[in-house]
């Protein structure tokens, strides 16, 4: 499985009201070239906040949001993992894509594989928390993630390359954050 | 019972959720913050997780405030400049003036280059001043939707009124 079978397995189960946030680099590119919405924020920099912007959103709002992380990513931003699991929101859905490096930057390995991200999400107190390492049982582990109760955690293992990467987004910044904005204003 | 003239003030400018991290100088306003509904405060495990939950919040049709250390502003440069900055999202921000002659050598350093990094990231700012909260939270909260960028008040200690 890579990264965008992946991305279409989860993007697959959204709901249409569900709000998405997409972390920096290839996901975010991936997310967009899959499903473009104005629901989805795509992150551009600021790594390792996926989970703390997504954060934001699930305490003002009653939609589900859903994470869209990296294992780097979401290493980077274990601070505000603690703060989700600390304040527990039931709509917050925690997605890692977990290819084990840092796939934009050329490949470089991260501490994924030494570290259990499922019990460093469970222990700081995310209500569900799995690692799926089968491309079998990934549809599976997708639906009983989004089925649990938030704030839930899955790391899918993604183990085959990307062909190519994603083109960058033709978005500019502002209208990605003012059309969410707008978006949940209508409601 | 609210005993912060900070907090007092920011909230008549209608923010409606406030993350940061603590600072012994801001100590009152903190307190006061403790009367915010749950889904209106959020206790961060660092500043630049509190500046990211702003952005959501901001994206969710709140109107948030940062409060930090000033020590918190290093941590929060790269999430201010690719998050706040570059999407164009306005966050008024609180910040606690450590640094002085007269303060714990920890603060020195940075306090003291506070009010340059401020400028060098074209992040407006003004100093508080006791007495002026009202006008001032106004001011931090109109410049911040005006620029559509973070701006911040430079305060010193509080004292509980």
């Amino acid at each position: 499985m890579n990264r965008s079978d992946a991305i279409r397995i989860c993007l697959a189960c959204l709901a249409a009201d569900d709000i998405v946030v997409a972390s920096d680099g290839a996901i975010s590119r991936e997310v967009y070239a899959v499903l473009d919405r104005p629901r989805t924020f795509y992150m551009l920099g600021s790594m390792g906040q996926v989970g703390s912007i997504a954060l934001g959103l699930a305490m003002t709002r009653f939609e589900r949001v859903i994470a869209l992380d990296g294992d780097g990513n979401f290493l980077m931003g274990t601070g505000g993992a603690a703060m989700i699991g600390g304040v527990k929101p039931a709509n917050l859905y925690h997605l890692v894509l977990d290819n084990g490096v840092y796939g934009t930057t050329g490949g470089q390995p991260t501490l994924s594989r030494q570290v259990d991200l499922a019990a460093l999400a469970l222990g700081v107190g995310y209500r569900w928390a799995r690692r799926c390492f089968s491309d079998m049982h990934a549809p599976g582990a997708v639906e009983q993630w989004l089925a649990a109760r938030g704030p839930a955690f899955l790391a899918l293992a993604i183990d085959e390359p990307e062909e190519r990467p994603a083109p960058r987004i033709p978005l500019t910044p502002e209208t990605m954050a003012t059309r969410l904005r707008a978006a949940l204003e209508e409601g | 019972m609210t005993t912060s003239r900070w907090f007092e003030a920011l909230a008549g400018t209608g923010i409606n959720f406030v993350a940061g991290v603590p600072c012994s100088y801001l100590a009152p306003f903190f307190a006061a913050c403790e009367s915010l509904p749950p889904t209106a405060l959020l206790r961060a495990t660092r500043e630049d997780h509190a500046v990211a939950a702003c952005a959501g919040a901001w994206l969710g049709g709140r109107s948030p405030l940062a409060v930090m250390q000033n020590s918190g502003l290093g941590y929060c440069l790269e999430t201010l400049s690719s998050l706040h900055i570059l999407y164009r999202m306005p966050l008024p921000m609180l910040v606690s003036d450590r640094g002085a002659a007269s303060d714990f050598e920890e603060h020195r350093f940075l306090g003291q280059r506070a009010r340059a990094l401020l400028d060098l990231f074209e992040i407006p700012w003004r100093e508080g001043a006791p007495g002026e909260e009202a006008s001032l939270a106004r001011w931090l909260v109109a410049a911040a939707r005006e620029a559509r960028c973070p701006a911040v008040l430079l305060v010193g200690r509080e004292e509980a009124p």
